[in-house]
């Protein structure tokens, strides 16, 4: 993977050991495979439940369709069926049997139809021009009661903003953090990817509770979003 | 993000394993949550990386979503 921080783990390879193949697992391994006699009916199977999963799965992110209709929603479905099953079939034997199957083969689907979800957003539903950082404190200020020594945090969390972060993780922070803005959909309009702004995210994260550390306004350590 | 809290939005964990590493190993994450297992004894990082990440995290939960709801039994 991408290092990101000093503090940010190399990875993940502490994989479990493949488990037993159960009998589902080895119906659609075995029927996957280019040579079995079996392939035309097993891959119809699985785009069929690709299928169901990529309808259901764009049900589930509606909200960031718009208005898109329903034969353009099912078009998105199928695409992204189609799409995944293409993928499965090309890393088919990179599957150890480490997850049952079609949690495996639903990783293709769920990752594709993220990606088209955002791309329909973007092109569609383009984000506004997010708020300049300046009017940051002001959000914050709308909140009916705060003490002097919030007011002071949120002034000094302003000025870090400003002065700290870099062009990029400014940009990043503002819309995502603040704005709540898709990560993906910002990605797009950077030209970049979730894992590059997902960096810049968390290393803005990182100066601005040092500013507030060095300001005399420390965030517990093990704070975190939950 | 006016009710939110500057925890909330400066939100950070060391051990992150960020976005590709919890991608490869998503479906394994998955089914340990569905068997009632602990994921985040096994993937800590990714664990870590799910409460702090949007986009992941939708992903996630549309993978559990759809393992429980369209997939087969526990093997």
């Amino acid at each position: 993977m991408t290092a990101m921080a000093p503090s940010v783990s190399s990875g993940e390879s502490s994989a479990p050991a493949a488990r037993a193949v159960g009998s589902d697992t080895q119906h659609w391994v075995e029927g996957l495979r280019s040579s079995s006699p079996h392939f035309r009916r097993t891959t119809a199977e699985l785009h069929a439940l690709l299928l169901r999963v990529a309808r259901y799965e764009l049900g589930r992110r509606r909200h960031a369709l718009g208005s898109i209709g329903g034969p353009e929603l099912d078009d998105l479905a199928q695409q992204s069926a189609s799409d995944a099953m293409l993928s499965i079939l090309s890393k088919l034997e990179e599957f150890r049997g480490a997850s049952r199957f079609t949690t495996w083969a639903y990783k293709f689907v769920i990752f594709d139809v993220s990606a088209k979800v955002a791309g329909h957003a973007w092109r569609h539903h383009r984000p506004e021009e997010e708020p300049a950082w300046e009017q940051v404190p002001d959000a914050f200020a709308a909140q009916p009661v705060q003490s002097a020594e919030r007011r002071e945090q949120l002034t000094v969390l302003s000025q870090a903003i400003n002065s700290e972060l870099t062009d990029r993780q400014r940009q990043v922070f503002v819309a995502v953090a603040l704005n709540d803005v898709s990560i993906d959909v910002l990605a797009l309009k950077l030209g970049s990817n979730r894992n590059a702004l997902y960096k810049n995210l968390f290393d803005a994260r990182r100066k601005l509770r040092a500013c507030l550390a060095a300001a005399g306004y420390p965030l517990p350590a093990e704070e975190v979003s939950s | 993000m006016s009710e939110r809290g500057l925890d909330d939005l400066l939100g950070v964990q060391d051990g992150d394993a960020g976005c590709i590493a919890g991608e490869a190993i998503l479906d394994q994450f998955a089914d340990l949550q569905l068997a009632g297992d602990d994921p985040a004894a096994v993937f800590p990082g990714t664990a870590v990386h799910l409460r702090s990440c949007p986009g992941c995290r939708a992903d996630y939960e549309g993978l559990v979503d759809a393992a429980r709801r369209f997939g087969a039994p526990p093997e």
